[in-house]
């Protein structure tokens, strides 16, 4: 199906090295920060092996040979050098987790502003919970590959590189027969790691399906009790939990075997350190504070090893995590102002769709060959069924999509030649769903001019017949809406959404179904307020309701993306057409949602629409 | 996700009692695992011992050289010891952990499915989901990670410091002088981190709302050409973010080093004491080469200790948060005194049945009327009237407060839950469908094997086989996310399926006007009335002809019965159900009317 690429893969299973490239680019563009970081992480890994040496000095300096004031310099060298690790640690944590923060910041950011550019087209494709986790998850992801993750590789290889060295100062054959262990360990981290790694995939997998479960029974319980499926749902569900537990429980045994593994082979090189190493110390040639060390030094070998698969685990899942954002970064926007593109100050004038054909997928047009002329003061109805084209001439004429083929020309210049923001701001829309953002009623308005005052989005609610209802609010104009407005109604919503496109004084509206769900006696308020503010500019209104079509100076009948008739009511009911059947139809609707008891309409008229809750 | 709500969530004891309660059955391979870790912290000490025997014993004097072998073997051997303690530790943890975890799912699934509607009607989904799963994955950490960690870090301390005490009291007492002011670091420490986390988290929060509200409102956006005042939004709590994360930071790269300087002080002293015991004789240089390699498993684990604390803590409170589901009251389906071996005829019969739910009184009054077997029962009246609160009277959904409900004569309440719900059959007007296939959502509701010609059969008379064909996978076609999108029409019409399948002797319909065009809605209306045969129905009715054709008519206000009776017999009289209808007959008029005024250029006043 479609839906496989918005899948959540989290696993690569080949990587790609550029992905990882520009990963480690997006963290050495802080040079600063990035270098300083990993250069203090090699020098506390150095500095773990000294003190390890100066645990040898403490043996075969003082107290074999008895001398306990070589102490006091030890000693002081023990402080002056945990001092400095201290101050190391602090370092490469501050400045490894501040480039952290910074590339999640950037990252967002960047994903955020290009968001803001891309076309519709991407947002048609493109499933809104997949952007969702690109900015919000992803980021943390990356970051901690290319800081913490970085941090640790360059820890565990510091850490191994000086205690080699260090093995290989004090006695290189006893140092080399240490080090015959570690290709034994590389090989068993290898191997568990690709175990282990595969069954945490599983248990996230099994997890998601647990989750699922959980979802579905619980919106859907009201079915589940009516058709008394309880038992078998529970015969399924612990189907699942069954696989969760195998899949978990393999999962940590795994690993809690591959810990031991590792020490194993440690003991390993342990024993050969007793066993070669004591028995040149009985013949004097290894002094007992070198054994020491070496021991020190093979404890200090295997810890990176035992994080391997975790490292490992963590790194594919980063880089599967930053392709999928750099992809969204990369995304172009398929609509763009051309060079030179002109900002006019006003878009009075005609609006003209010149063999106008638009398709989201090749082959099936939902507009075409579609042509009209508007003319200043016009206004424009677009009737039709559902799904026949209405909406999508709105978008055109917003220029959230191009035209395919034809032109749209608004004052005399093909609209491609203006830019987008010229465009957008000139024009007002108050969209089918009304959508409102968190925040308070003023500040929503308000999102249609920035620069308005109080005063004159009191004026635009007036107009749009919503300052009726906002001033019976406790708080008025201060109400705060609720994420997505979910405190108002519909119908409130609607109103707000309506003064937020008066308040542009657009010169081209463009109403789409903008007061279905306002009741009849305020829509026709509206329409009084709405006919001073149009004069000498252009509306188009999509909508059902005959009320409103009927006010429309011309009225356009859209079906399968064409024009099958236009005029005036009058005319387009003599014809006897399609008009006359989709006005007779609406006729009868509208009648029988008057006897649906249902409607807030209905002739109890007991329900109201939803009334803000009082705080 | 934003709002934190200040919640109860039971004192301490309280909560270890209910891990306690949860941990029955995994008691004894928990208790095996805890001792697993003392094994394996012995045999680590034991290394450090025979290495200091090593010194002592075998490089001090020739002539014992011969022992380096085996005392390499035995290194080997404890080191083995020590892994197969650390295994079987770990192995059962995991046994245990995912033991409990596993029980608590499929309980609070079990629960979940058998809580009665008042607790679903009133507790958010998202928040029940969160209990579930989160809250179940912090359980199984608790016993997986956090307890099993407390005890290995407790271990390694109690079998280090007895080889120390046992080594030399004096210096293992001196070198355990800072681990309580570590440990008392450690928990202040990550009790405020766990602070900071929190806020960190929730500025998470504020972002995925604002790009959230964004995405969803694109085109309020772009329409407004407001992608810079967004940006600049967004780009404050951004930086928020960063503020946050950086204080976070702060916290941690400070905490690390100075445990270090700490922990740092405690080795120094140890080892200089030590040194100088050994030069003066007190110790062996064995026992002090011993002594330094176990001082460190005493000192540096104790750090952890605070994260694993508090992240345990944390696991308390999510073990009281699933605790809190699994004490609601199941509903029982199977109490009842009656049940009928003979088929129900289905008659039903309200008399003065009054139903109040969560402190509202009167959602239904003095409800009375009865029902012949077979006949159908149309309800009528406004939203919030009482049409849904009656039918789920019959389930037994929710219980009746007053008056009594006679089905076949006997007592609702006398009728088991599972019986009942057998018997009754439901068709919403935009039916849940299962992420499932086609085929088992029409089987859904059927215990026994349906053979696929029954199955066609069912879909064709619910008028949806063809349907059903023109898909990718036919019957085995996904439903939901994965799969395809069913309209509203569609999703109703497998309903019917499921419920012709199920041959229910009771029937619920809800028949709102959806938006299908008017050839499927006479699809839809064929295959309900095939499904209606024979059976006692309950219709929500929108629909006119719904109403005609019903045997009783109940007009609902209020949650009272305002008028009832046969179509006939209420347009007999005056009153409520008359205006409506007389409103109806009159619509062919107007339009007629109207096409005169209009065709004639007179734009009337036509609509009131």
């Amino acid at each position: 199906m479609a839906m496989d690429q918005w899948e959540e893969e989290d696993f690569q299973e080949s990587w790609d090295a550029g992905t990882l490239r520009r990963m480690i680019g997006l963290a050495a563009r802080r040079k600063l920060w990035f270098f300083g970081f990993l250069a203090t992480v090699a020098l506390v890994a150095l500095s773990d092996s000294v003190f390890t040496y100066l645990k040898k000095m403490v043996i075969d300096e003082s107290i074999t040979p008895g001398h306990p004031e070589s102490l006091y310099w030890i000693g002081g060298l023990f402080i002056v050098l945990s001092v400095l690790q201290a101050a190391g640690v602090f370092t490469f944590i501050y400045l490894a987790g501040l480039l952290g923060e910074r590339i999640q910041y950037d990252l967002r950011r960047s994903m955020f502003t290009r968001l803001q550019e891309l076309s519709f087209s991407y947002f048609d494709r493109t499933p809104v919970g997949w952007i969702m986790s690109r900015v919000t998850s992803d980021p943390s992801k990356v970051a901690d590959l290319v800081t913490w993750g970085l941090l640790d590789s360059t820890w565990a290889a510091m850490s191994i590189i000086s205690a080699m060295a260090f093995m290989l100062y004090l006695k290189w054959d006893l140092g080399i027969l240490v080090f015959l262990t570690i290709p034994v360990l590389v090989f068993a981290g290898a191997f568990f790691k690709q175990r282990i790694i595969r069954q945490y995939r599983k248990v996230r997998r099994v997890n998601s399906k647990i989750t699922a479960s959980f979802n579905e029974t619980i919106t859907g319980v009201r079915v589940i009790k009516a058709l008394g499926r309880e038992e078998r749902n529970l015969r399924e569900f612990r189907g699942r939990t069954d696989e969760m537990y195998q899949a978990g429980f393999r999962a940590a045994w795994l690993s809690a075997l591959f810990l031991p593994i590792v020490q194993g082979i440690g003991a390993v090189a342990l024993a050969t350190v007793a066993w070669f190493g004591g028995a040149q110390a009985v013949q004097g040639a290894v002094s007992i504070g070198t054994i020491q060390a070496f021991i020190g030094y093979v404890t200090f070998m295997l810890w990176p090893v035992q994080d391997l698969a975790r490292v490992f685990s963590e790194m594919q899942h980063a880089i599967a995590s930053a392709e999928r954002s750099f992809s969204l970064v990369d995304s172009h926007p398929e609509i763009v102002d051309r060079p030179g593109a002109l900002a006019p100050e006003s878009l009075r004038g005609e609006v003209v769709f010149d063999q106008v054909s638009f398709w989201y997928k090749e082959g099936e047009p939902v507009i075409e060959d579609f042509s009209l002329r508007v003319s200043e003061n016009e206004s424009i109805a677009l009737v039709g069924p559902t799904g026949g084209g209405k909406t999508t001439i709105a978008s055109l004429l917003c220029r959230f999509y191009e035209p395919r083929r034809g032109v749209i020309r608004i004052a005399g210049r093909d609209y491609t030649t203006l830019t987008q923001r010229a465009i957008q701001s000139r024009i007002g829309v108050v969209l089918q769903t009304p959508h409102l953002f968190s925040g308070t009623i003023r500040e929503n308005i308000r999102y249609g001019r920035l620069d308005a005052g109080d005063d004159e989005i009191a004026d635009a609610a007036r107009v749009a017949g919503a300052d009726e209802f906002i001033r019976t609010l406790e708080k008025g104009y201060d109400t705060e809406v609720g994420q997505g407005g979910n405190r108002l109604s519909t119908g409130q919503k609607q109103l707000i959404s309506l003064a937020r496109a008066v308040l542009v004084q657009p010169d081209i509206l463009i109403m789409d179904e903008a007061t279905s769900s306002v009741d009849t006696v305020t829509e026709a308020l509206i329409q009084r307020g709405m006919g001073t503010l149009m004069n000498g500019r252009i509306s188009f209104v999509i909508a059902h309701r005959l009320s409103t079509i009927r006010r429309a100076s011309r009225i356009v009948v859209v079906e399968d993306g064409r024009i099958c008739e236009q005029g005036t009511h009058a005319e387009l009911l003599c014809v006897r057409g399609k008009y006359y059947r989709l006005y007779t139809q609406q006729f009868r609707m509208e009648r029988m949602r008057e006897i649906d008891l249902g409607t807030e309409h209905g002739l109890l008229g007991t329900t109201d629409p939803s009334p803000i809750p009082s705080p | 996700m934003a709002e934190k709500q200040a919640e109860k969530t039971g004192s301490v004891g309280e909560r270890l009692s209910i891990l306690w309660r949860y941990s029955a059955g995994f008691r004894g391979l928990y208790l095996f695992a805890m001792f697993a870790q003392a094994g394996a912290s012995a045999a680590k000490t034991g290394t450090f011992y025979l290495l200091g025997f090593l010194v002592d014993r075998v490089v001090g004097q020739t002539v014992l050289a011969g022992f380096l072998p085996i005392l390499a073997a035995g290194i080997i051997g404890l080191a083995l010891a020590e892994g197969l303690f650390s295994f079987l530790s770990g192995r059962s943890t995991a046994g245990a952990s995912e033991g409990v975890a596993r029980r608590l799912r499929n309980t609070l699934y079990d629960h979940i499915q058998h809580l009665p509607f008042s607790y679903h009607d009133r507790m958010p989904t998202g928040e029940l989901i969160q209990r579930s799963t989160s809250d179940v994955d912090a359980v199984r950490r608790f016993f997986a990670d956090q307890a099993i960690g407390v005890v290995r870090i407790g271990m390694m301390f109690l079998v280090n410091l007895t080889a120390l005490l046992f080594l030399n009291p004096k210096l293992g007492l001196a070198s355990i002088l800072v681990v309580p002011f570590i440990v008392a670091v450690s928990i202040f420490f990550f009790r405020r981190v766990s602070k900071v986390y929190d806020e960190y988290q929730d500025q998470d929060a504020v972002l995925s709302t604002i790009l959230q509200e964004n995405l969803a409102g694109v085109r309020v956006v772009r329409a407004f050409a407001q992608q810079g005042f967004e940006t600049a939004k967004f780009e404050k709590e951004n930086t928020e973010k960063f503020r946050r994360g950086r204080a976070l930071l702060l916290m941690h790269a400070l905490f690390w080093p100075s445990t270090d300087i700490l922990c740092a002080a405690q080795v120094l002293a140890g080892f200089t004491l030590g040194a100088v015991m050994a030069i003066q004789g007190e110790i062996t240089l064995g026992q002090y080469i011993a002594y330094t390699g176990m001082v460190v498993y005493l000192i540096w684990p104790m750090r952890d200790l605070g994260r694993l604390v508090v992240h345990a803590s944390n696991g308390l409170v999510s073990a009281y948060r699933t605790t809190e589901i699994l004490r609601q009251p199941k509903e029982d389906l199977d109490a009842g005194t009656v049940s009928p071996s003979n088929t129900l005829r289905g008659e039903v019969e309200f008399r003065g049945v009054g139903f109040e739910y969560r402190g509202q009184s009167h959602i239904l009054q003095d409800i009375s009327f009865r029902c012949a077997p077979g006949r159908a029962v149309a309800l009528l009246g406004p939203t919030g009237s009482g049409k849904t609160s009656l039918v789920n009277l019959l389930p037994r959904f929710h219980e009746y407060t007053s008056g009594r409900v006679l089905l076949d004569g006997v007592e609702l309440r006398e009728y088991s839950k599972r019986y009942l719900r057998r018997q009754i059959g439901i068709v919403e007007q935009e039916p849940f469908l299962f992420s499932r296939t086609i085929r088992e959502n029409i089987v859904y509701g059927v215990e026994r094997e349906v053979g696929d010609s029954e199955v066609v059969e069912a879909a064709q008379a619910a008028a949806i086989h063809e349907v059903i064909l023109g898909l990718p996978d036919g019957y085995r076609t996904m439903v939901g996310e994965k799969g395809v999108t069913l309209s509203g029409g569609q999703r109703q019409r497998i309903a019917i399926a499921r419920a012709l399948l199920k041959d229910p002797r009771l029937l619920i319909l809800d028949d709102s006007t959806s938006s299908v065009d008017s050839e499927t809605e006479a699809e839809i209306r064929q295959a309900l009335e095939r499904l209606m045969q024979g059976r006692t129905t309950f219709i929500i009715a929108h629909r006119v002809q719904s109403v005609m054709r019903a045997d009783l008519i109940l007009v609902l206000d209020k949650g009272r019965i305002i008028q009832s009776g046969t179509h006939a017999e209420l347009m007999e009289r005056e009153g409520f159900y008359r205006r409506i209808f007389s409103l109806q007959s009159r619509i062919e008029e107007e339009v007629e009317g109207a096409l005169a005024a209009e065709a004639g250029g007179q734009a009337g006043p036509l609509v009131a």
